[in-house]
């Protein structure tokens, strides 16, 4: 049930992981369903309420029914910079002087609007080879720089009439917590714990957002935005890679864009933007609110209507997401080379949240994972291949998959894994999961199903995502479906789903020595125990592409090499060696490598 | 009576004020969040003491009962950690930890292990650190005294069995291999050497050729010796009955056979570290789009856990950068500027040794010296000029009114104060640690800005390609020159199994 956030809560997506949804029905076990209320409003708003007297606190969110899938080119990661923009303030909130500020926005975006006149010819220089980067701000033309001063001297204005971040100081000085939202591709959650006595704050402020928000600092926080990709995608060691693996899973989708954005549309997207974007998306019939903790429900439908109610439903419905993923017609093959350890993902095209087939292959995924599963005793025990692997089947709103993640141990290449996969898989193919297998994974469900209730919020936020993903009712529903699976279901789904056809295999590979390396002559002289250690470095020198550095090593090395003792010398002598190989191939081929 | 039951009596109080007033009911939105008026929040720090037994041996053990869900939670501290190694048995205390639930028993194989406690579906988990060790419980009520059979037969004769060791260590390598890919991973470990030292347990880390010398006549002995009852404090939490339970424990704690004589002598408190970080400016190269950087020093050790000047520093961090969006770094570096998703400042007053100090965010490369500027210009600020009123309120309301959070649940109350005991603080600390955040006053916070944030001591540590670092910003705002005395000491990327310099 893992799925991905690329926003601030990414946590949650671990919680969840660890969470399930209800409990037994067949033992004298304590029945724990959460008792969820439902009222809504006559704008189309809907609210879930489960109380929790024994708290000090309420655990309070809504959830918008957009993500990333419902974007298009162009103006994808709008969903996500929207959620940034919820923060940052509303006519009463956030400013000194609402007029002014307007104006000054006003002002901004007619810039803004020059300056897209003026990418769209970087982009046509760039085509043409005249600038590299049509967002370098080195490529910058004289008149975007004017451009750009008179905008930040717009900034600077709107900076004096602003109240800095009034929306968090208001929450905060009344002593709640943990404000956060995430945004995912199929929907976006916003979340807060407010003191139980404070509750009509939340009512206050949550509904002024959506009442009147104002899109204050909307190109800064683009910025944010463009960091926050940086940090989660770009400088971590598979981050890019996964991204690409992801455009190459889904073919017609629009999940096939990462929820953060392409960052060429995050340059140009603008504030009409947004604003069409919210007016769409952002309409109460399209909202759900959840509250779980310590208040009166009646009281709260009272201020539900007083507060929410003011709302207008939205002009049109919003649009249902039409693209469905096409059948795929052939396996897909990702080689990457990365910083990183050895690995493979292999992903399967499935089925979405709450079809009939998903509990059978959450099943099976309970079969491969955890420390008695069959994917870590066979890979990581007895093979002894891997170092960790898992399995997952995502369920997200309009379409799912099942993945397969495995880390190498050792030399062992990531097609070895692959193949060590296929081998259990077929296992599962061939034969029933044994009863005792299949009622272990039944029994941690029981448990987990107890776990995912302990904590007020995690109760919310599992009410935000199952709601955000059609059916909240999946919180009391899940556990009695999935208890209910066969090992008849487990062979059946395991045979329907798992065709290499039906699959893209992603091959993770330390950069450079992508196949084996060859070791000098000496290294099988040297003492196992220093094997290791030895390709380790080996393997770094190979990545090496600075000749003078090369050169520097191997004559210092040369020097040292005589004084040194056993089994030291030896193992500098084959260093020396891989050394002097790597300067070889780096001269005589020039920079190619 | 439950800690549930008793809360639900305490928080009453926060319904009923709520919409009690006549204005509201008509329907009325004031036009001010400020404007609305809220009833009583009150709430009681449960009572420690009646919460605290003993058993006949001496171990102490906090039982927070809650019957709403079939669930119990059994947490085990122990002093014992990386701080009783010696140079001979680096990466002893850690790998003893993880193996005492890796390694089946004397009685069942690793693999005969893993499976009942699977099938009871019961969570087990063993860990050794640097200055505590511990070991924890979570199963269904149903399951509680098969779990706690298997569980206490894990704690007393843990089998580290001599393959899954070797599939541990093997794993631990691995790691290892990666201690370069990341550049979280390799901030972190240089971090921790400029400001402890290499050499203090707390910052040390294993080389291949130590972990290759660790056996499990090393990991059996290192448990013999320190995985003893007369170091642990028990935390039990959920759907147990308290006289129940401490009779459970009392049984399976007082077979626990005698240590040799002689052969378990602790250190407490840990030893400190000596060292002394010197300051300015280091780098570590990595091809990333954006530089990864911490700024900071040493802080002070608790001496005195009633010490406001303490209080006021964390009002202080709390105000400069460790509010989250209302803090001044963070409004700065991010909202202001764009220049950093997360960016913020901690500030902690160390339990055995002193704390840290640190600023930290990630900015691409272009722009880490323009927030680091900025970061620097907030640290003078807030010593020059007192913080506003509001700044104070906000902060000081951030640490006084989430309290009742810090003890929401049976097994937050329960291991609150066990940990208390295992630092040997009061638990008197939380009967008034809201007075003494109430206490802060500007001057105080100003104060200890003045006496506590050392400019001239910062240490800088910086991830990323320098040779878009240095340079700065394309309008020429900040370069890596204007930091800090601008110079840099490049420090080498290390050999991730050996960790020796790499060319």
């Amino acid at each position: 049930m893992q799925r991905r956030f690329t926003a601030v809560a990414a946590t949650v997506a671990a919680l969840l992981f660890l969470a399930a949804g209800s409990w037994a029905t067949d033992t004298a076990a304590p029945e724990a369903k959460v008792p969820v209320e439902s009222f809504t409003l006559d704008n189309g708003m809907r609210f879930l309420v489960v109380e929790r007297p024994d708290q000090t606190t309420v655990s309070a969110g809504w959830v918008a029914h957009v993500g990333s899938a419902n974007e298009r080119p162009g103006i994808t990661g709008l969903a996500h910079l929207f959620e940034h923009m919820l923060f940052k303030g509303t006519r009463t909130i956030g400013t000194t002087d609402i007029e002014r500020d307007l104006e000054v926005i006003a002002e901004q975006e007619a810039i803004q609007e020059e300056l897209r006149k003026h990418y769209r010819r970087q982009r046509e220089r760039a085509r043409r080879g005249e600038i590299e980067d049509p967002f370098d701000p080195a490529s910058r033309t004289p008149e975007m720089i004017e451009l750009q001063s008179q905008f930040d001297a717009l900034v600077e204005e709107q900076r004096s009439l602003m109240i800095k971040d009034e929306f968090d100081q208001l929450y905060t000085e009344a002593g709640a917590s943990g404000m956060n939202a995430f945004t995912t591709e199929d929907l976006t959650g916003y979340f807060v714990t407010v003191p139980a006595n404070k509750l009509e704050l939340w009512f206050w402020m949550e509904s002024d957002r959506l009442y009147e928000p104002v899109f204050r600092e909307f190109y800064s926080e683009r910025d944010v935005v463009h960091e926050e990709r940086r940090m989660r995608t770009e400088s971590t060691p598979t981050g890019e890679f996964d991204e690409l693996l992801s455009a190459m899973f889904w073919q017609s989708h629009p999940y096939s864009w990462p929820v953060v954005g392409w960052p060429s549309d995050l340059r140009v997207i603008s504030q009409q933007q947004a604003q069409e974007f919210f007016d769409t998306y952002y309409a109460p019939n399209n909202l759900t609110a959840v509250l779980v903790g310590n208040f009166d429900r009646e009281k709260v439908e009272v201020l539900a209507k007083r507060y929410f109610g003011r709302l207008e439903r939205g002009a049109i419905e919003p649009p249902d997401v039409v693209t469905l993923e096409m059948t795929q017609v052939a396996e897909k093959r990702m080689n990457a080379e990365c910083d990183c350890q050895p690995q493979v993902s292999v992903q399967y095209h499935t089925v979405p949240f709450h079809h009939v087939d998903s509990y059978a292959l959450d099943v099976l995924a309970g079969v491969l994972n955890g420390r008695t599963g069959r994917l870590y005793k066979s890979l990581v025990l007895d093979q002894q291949i891997a170092t960790s692997a898992s399995a997952s089947q995502e369920s997200n709103k309009y379409a799912g998959s099942f993945g397969v993640g495995i880390e190498a141990k050792g030399d062992h290449q990531p097609e070895a894994l692959e193949l060590a996969w296929y081998r259990e898989l077929e296992r599962l193919q061939n034969e029933l999961v044994p009863d005792r297998e299949l009622q272990k994974v039944k029994n941690q469900i029981e448990a987990d199903a107890f776990r995912g209730l302990q904590s007020p919020f995690f109760l919310l936020v599992q009410l935000i995502f199952y709601d955000g993903l059609g059916h909240w009712e999946y919180l009391n529903e899940w556990s009695d479906l999935t208890r209910a699976v066969t090992a008849e279901d487990i062979q059946r789904v395991a045979q329907t789903y798992f065709a290499a056809e039906n699959r893209v295999v992603g091959l993770y590979d330390r950069k450079a020595g992508t196949v084996e390396m060859e070791m000098p002559d000496g290294f099988d002289d040297l003492p196992p125990e220093v094997h290791e250690m030895v390709r380790t470095q080996a393997r770094q020198i190979r990545q090496m592409d600075d000749v003078e550095a090369l050169a520097a090593m191997v004559s210092a090395a040369g020097e040292q090499l005589e004084a040194m003792e056993s089994p030291r010398k030896e193992i500098m002598g084959v260093l020396v060696e891989v050394a002097q190989q790597r300067l070889a191939e780096l001269t005589d081929s020039g920079e190619e490598n | 009576m439950s800690l549930h039951r008793r809360l639900t009596q305490l928080t009453l109080a926060a319904s009923v004020g709520l919409l009690s007033t006549a204005a509201l009911a008509a329907g009325e939105i004031p036009g001010h969040p400020r404007d609305l008026s809220y009833g009583e929040l009150r709430f009681e720090v449960p009572n420690a003491d009646s919460l605290r037994h003993e058993l006949s041996n001496g171990i102490p053990v906090y039982v927070v009962e809650d019957h709403s869900l079939p669930l119990v939670d059994l947490s085990i501290t122990l002093r014992t950690g990386e701080f009783l190694e010696t140079e001979e048995s680096r990466g002893v205390a850690g790998l003893t930890g993880s193996m005492i639930r890796q390694g089946g028993t004397e009685r069942l194989s690793a693999e005969e292990f893993d499976e009942q406690v699977d099938f009871l579906a019961a969570r087990m988990s063993t860990s050794g650190g640097s200055t505590s060790s511990g070991a924890s419980l979570n199963c269904l009520s149903n399951a509680l005294d098969d779990s706690l059979d298997l569980f206490f037969e894990m704690l007393k004769t843990p089998g580290f069995q001599a393959d899954r060791l070797g599939v541990v260590k093997g794993n631990l390598l691995e790691g290892m291999k990666q201690r370069n890919d990341d550049p979280r991973t390799i901030a972190a470990r240089e971090w921790s050497w400029l400001l402890r030292g290499r050499d203090h347990f707390s910052a040390s880390q294993l080389t291949a050729a130590e972990l290759e010398q660790i056996d499990g006549e090393a990991l059996a002995d290192f448990h013999r010796r320190y995985w003893r009852p007369e170091q642990m404090i028990v935390a039990v939490s959920g759907a147990v009955d308290t006289t129940a339970i401490l009779a459970d424990l009392e049984r399976r704690l007082n077979e626990w056979p005698a240590a040799p004589s002689g052969t378990t002598e602790v250190t407490w408190p840990p030893t400190a570290p000596e060292f002394e970080p010197a300051p300015g400016i280091y780098h570590v190269e990595k091809d990333i789009p954006q530089g990864r950087v911490s700024i900071g020093h040493l802080t002070t050790v608790w001496e005195d856990w009633s010490d406001p000047e303490a209080y006021a520093a964390m009002v202080m961090n709390e105000i400069l950068g460790g509010g989250g969006f209302i803090s001044r770094i963070t409004k700065r570096i991010r909202s202001d500027e764009g220049l950093a998703y997360s960016a913020g400042s901690g500030y902690n007053q160390g339990t055995f040794w002193p704390g840290t100090f640190t600023v930290g965010y990630q900015s691409k490369n272009p722009t880490v010296a323009l927030a680091a500027k900025i970061a620097l210009e907030e640290i003078t600020r807030i010593q020059d000029e007192p913080v506003s009123d509001e700044e104070l309120a906000t902060a000081k309301a951030s640490f006084i009114d989430t309290f009742p959070r810090r003890f929401e649940s049976a097994a937050a109350v329960a291991r609150t104060f066990a940990r208390d005991e295992y630092i040997g603080r009061s638990h008197d600390y939380w009967y008034h640690y809201r007075d003494r955040f109430a206490a802060v006053d500007k001057a105080a916070v100003q104060k200890a800005a003045q006496e506590r944030l050392r400019p001239e001591d910062l240490v800088m540590l910086i991830v990323g390609p320098w040779e878009e670092i240095g340079p700065g910003d394309a309008d020429q705002r900040a370069d890596m020159s204007q930091i800090l005395g601008g110079e840099v000491n490049h420090l080498p990327l290390r050999d991730p199994l050996t960790l020796e310099a790499m060319p």
